[in-house]
Formats: structure tokens, sequence, C-alpha cells
């Protein structure tokens, strides 16, 4: 039996790819659920979808001039992550539209753009590892690029982690405090497309956000406290992670579809039975009578 | 000379004067009623008291620095289903003293917890704010002003949707805070309300500031109900509902 578990779990991880890819997950595991706890409290949930997609002219603009380089085309990917976002952002000022809508079509744009480079340069093999990555094909230097950005995230969001909860309930406050509610919102989707472009090495531009908002909006069914959705959601993200891997690993399955569906599949289960809005809870709910001790 | 004046006040929104030559003062250590029908322009005119909105002409004179200035929007201005608890939400009127980044010591904590028990929201510390009622809410954020030792105090409708016994509270602890020294701005549309509470009334109509003293006001409506219906009502007995 151990050796059949040792077989499944540990043995694995003998090969470098397999612990490159382990790191790699685990240090995307840490920095994205937070941001995905924030943008889904507040009601931005597929805000992070248009940004990963945004972020795609740039990559394959990196692409195109440096070859597979991942700093370059990272570095493609926060500018034109950024630009989306503040060419958004003025438009729907300007025009008084809201700024969903012009997000979208920003993205779309943007996508159109990406994929059109894209194809112009390369095969459509390099498209497919651009559009869904490659979390086993992680090198050292992708490895030192990850973990940066990963870490870089996770201080920036310490740092602005109460000015962002405040703004979050009432942005007039923070702006009678002297605070511009504009430049923590810019500060934050700034992460966003940070942890977007470290992530699409190995999950892809496309399905980088999925480790984002999965473990997040999973999370909502087990706690209602800040604290304990981060928690939860970096828990589950960690564990989708290596479990997609090990996955990906026996039965040579794409390891991003894999993380993503395994965290895909915690959400549907948690959607059934957690603690909090479940279906289990719905059907289980009775009226407690008046005086009998809280539920929490 | 009072800590806040207007001077010849000209404020326009979207390009439509609003209000035009608002002069005046606003009592230090009172409370002062906002009062106009709807689109007479007391949003505005608290928004450019904030700073949030440019003066067309005119300027609001503010003595208060902008940390002790605290406004309490009207509830449906906020996101109440952020996981956020009732002491959380307290705390973090330590903003001015604290910013975004200094840890709070136990000094802060048992203030905190002397306000919630002057506001009667003791049992409720731990409770997330998606799960108060309208009164526990509005107590609360009261609590955060509290919290900011706030000299500038602005509340729009604070008693909307909340219970009688919460207004009593938040009028007492208002009250308070005005002996203190605290000017209060309220915008405010119950006569009875406004009889109770305020030393000095501005009425907005048509696009013009008048200081009004609380009596003259209130005789000016006398034998006139209060505009919203109070609680205790009478219902009509049993047997006669049945028949209706």
């Amino acid at each position: 039996m151990l050796a059949l578990l040792e077989a499944w779990l540990i043995a694995p991880f003998d090969y470098g790819f397999m612990q490159r890819a382990f790191v790699a997950g685990l240090a995307l595991s840490l920095a994205a659920p937070p941001l995905g706890v924030f943008l889904m409290l507040r009601g931005m949930s597929l805000i992070g979808d248009a940004m990963s997609h945004a972020i795609l002219p740039g990559v394959a603009l990196g692409f195109l001039f440096a070859g597979f380089s991942l700093p370059i085309m990272s570095l493609g990917g926060v500018l034109s992550g950024l630009l989306v976002a503040v060419l958004a952002g003025s438009v729907s000022q300007m025009t008084g539209h809201r700024e969903d809508s012009a997000m979208a079509s920003f993205f779309l744009i943007s996508l159109a753009a990406g994929v059109m480079l894209v194809s112009l340069g390369g095969s459509s093999v390099d498209l497919t590892h651009v559009l869904f990555g490659s979390i086993l094909a992680v090198n050292s230097t992708s490895l030192l690029l990850i973990a940066a950005i990963s870490s870089l995230i996770v201080v920036t969001l310490a740092v602005v982690f109460r000015a962002l909860v405040v703004e979050c309930l009432d942005p007039l406050f923070l702006r009678g405090q002297g605070v511009h509610g504009g430049l923590v919102h810019g500060v934050f989707l700034g992460l966003v497309v940070l942890n977007l472009t470290a992530g699409f090495q190995t999950l892809g531009t496309l399905m980088a956000v999925g480790l984002m908002m999965l473990p997040a909006t999973t999370a909502r069914f087990w706690s209602q406290r800040l604290e304990g959705l981060i928690g939860v959601a970096v828990a589950i993200a960690m564990v989708a992670s290596t479990g997609g891997l090990l996955l990906s690993y026996h039965l040579s399955l794409p390891s991003g579809p894999s993380i993503i569906l395994l965290a895909g599949a915690a959400y549907l289960l948690s959607a059934l039975l957690g603690r909090h809005h479940s279906l289990r809870v719905r059907l289980q709910r009775r009226a407690a009578p008046l005086g009998a001790p809280e539920p929490h | 000379m009072s800590r806040l004046q207007l001077e010849d006040l000209q404020l326009a929104r979207g390009g439509r004067t609003v209000l035009e030559h608002l002069d005046g003062s606003f009592q230090d250590g009172a409370v002062t009623a906002l009062i106009g029908a709807n689109g007479a322009g007391k949003s505005t005119l608290i928004s450019a008291i904030m700073g949030m909105l440019r003066p067309v002409a005119g300027r609001v004179a503010c003595q208060v620095s902008r940390e002790r200035c605290a406004w309490l929007p009207q509830q449906l201005a906020l996101d109440l289903t952020f996981p956020m608890s009732v002491e959380e939400l307290i705390m973090t009127g330590t903003w001015p003293s604290h910013g975004a980044l200094k840890g709070y010591c136990a000094a802060h904590y048992r203030r905190g917890r002397e306000i919630m028990a002057r506001l009667g929201i003791s049992h409720l510390a731990h409770r997330q704010l998606g799960e108060l009622s309208g009164g526990q809410r509005q107590r609360a954020l009261l609590g955060r002003t509290l919290m900011q030792e706030a000299e500038l105090l602005l509340l729009d409708e604070p008693f909307a949707n909340v219970d009688i016994e919460t207004v009593d509270v938040l009028m007492e602890v208002l009250r308070d805070m005005a002996r203190e020294g605290a000017t209060i701005i309220v915008v405010l549309h119950d006569m009875e309300q406004l009889s109770r509470l305020a030393d000095d009334v501005l009425m907005l109509a048509g696009g013009h500031g008048r200081w009004v003293s609380p009596e003259a006001l209130l005789e000016r409506h006398t034998g006139l109900t209060p505009r919203a219906p109070r609680l205790p009502l009478t219902f009509p007995e049993p047997a006669n509902a049945g028949t209706a």
C-alpha cells in the first residue's frame, strides 16, 4: 500500500521537470487566489478573464521578437495588459459607458490581435503553447521569474490590504481620507496582470485565470470571513495544482487543463456539499426555535 | 469664526447650476439640519463640502483637516455583502492615525469596544455586516465615525430604514458629539426628528439656501403631521380585517 502511494505521489517528483512544475504551481497557488477573492468580492469575477486575453498581444509580440523567452514575453504581457486596462478605463470615463463594456471590447480586440500575431510569426504548435501553456516545460529561469512575481504580489497585497478592503466596502470613506481610490484600484489591476503573466507559461494565457478564480469562488462555499476565504482558496489552489500535475503525469493528460479541471471539480463538489449556501445546506436548513444557540 | 463657511458658493452638476449665492457659516458644536425637496441640491452641497465637487464660483472655507471629516452616506451606497465584521468596520475608523499599514494596539481595540458599548452593539462585534438589520448597520457606521474622532460629520438621511430605538441612540450620540465640539450636518426629511435634533437649519429651494431657526420652521409647520408615519400604527380589529 505504502509502495503504491509512494509510486503515485512521491516518485514522479524524482524528475527535475516535475519538481520545477511542483514549485511553480505552489508559487502561483499562493499569489493567484487572494487576487481572485478580491475580484470576486468586487463583483469583477470576469475581469480576470478579460485581462487574460488582454496580455496576449504583448506576449505574442515578445514571442515574435525574442522567440520563446519567458522574461521578454512576460514583459510584453504586462505592458499590453496594463495598456488595455488604462485604455478601457479612459474610454469608459470619456464616453460615460460602463467599464465592463469597454473592457469587453478591448479584450476581444486583444485576443484577435494576439492570435493574428502568433500565427504570423510561428506555427500552430507555438500558438497552442502560448494559449494553453505547459507547466512541465518550466525551466530554472522561468521558475525564478514565477517565484519572484508571486513573492512581489504577496508582499504588495499585504501592503495595500487594508486600503483594498476599505475601498471595496466604502470607496468614499477612503477618498475622504485623502487616498485616491483609483490608485488602489490601479495597483490591484496591475497585480492581476502580473499574476496572469506569471501564470501563462504554466497554464497558458487562457487558463491562468482559472487558478485565480476557481479557488476563490469555491472558498465562498466554505467561509464567510475574508481571512477564511483567502486561506481556503490558497489551500484549494495548492491541492489542485499538485493533484493536477500528478494526474497529468500518470494518465498522460495535458497539465494545464488537469489542474483547472481539478479546481473545477472542487467547485462543483463544494456547491453541493459546502458549509455555506450549498445545496446540502439549503436542503437541511430548518428554522431553529427562538433562543436556540446560533449555528456558527 | 466657525470652522466651516460657505462664501458666495455656486455649484453645478452636469453643466446645470444647482445652487448659487450660498453664504453662511455652520455653527461649531451644533447640529445643522439640511432640508429641501428631492433634487434641491442637498447631496451636491455635501459633495462640495467634502471636497469632491469643485465649485463653479465662490468657495467652501473648511478648517477641519480631511481626515477629521466623516461622511455617512445612505446605506445603499455601501457594499454590505463584503465579508467584514462590525468590529473590523469600526476599527477602520482609525485610518487617520493608522493609515494602511500600522497595526492596531490593545488601546484601540479597547476604544472600539467602548464605542460598541455606547451604541449598544457589543453583542454584534463579530457579526458580519450582511447579517445586520438596517438599524444595527447604522449604529456600526456611526461607530466608525466615533473611532475617527470626526470634527466635521455629514450624514445623509441617517434615520431612514432605522428602528425607533436606534434613532434615539443615534440622536443621543450625535448630541454628545456636538456637545464635545463637532460640527454636524444632517440631511433630514422628518420634522419631528428635526425638532429633536437640530440647532440650526439650512433650507435649500429653488437654487438658493436660506438659514432659518428650527423654531421658526416648526412654527410654520405647526399642526401638520410629520411626513413619515411613525409606529405604533393602529391596526384594524381582526374582525373588521376579515370582512374588509
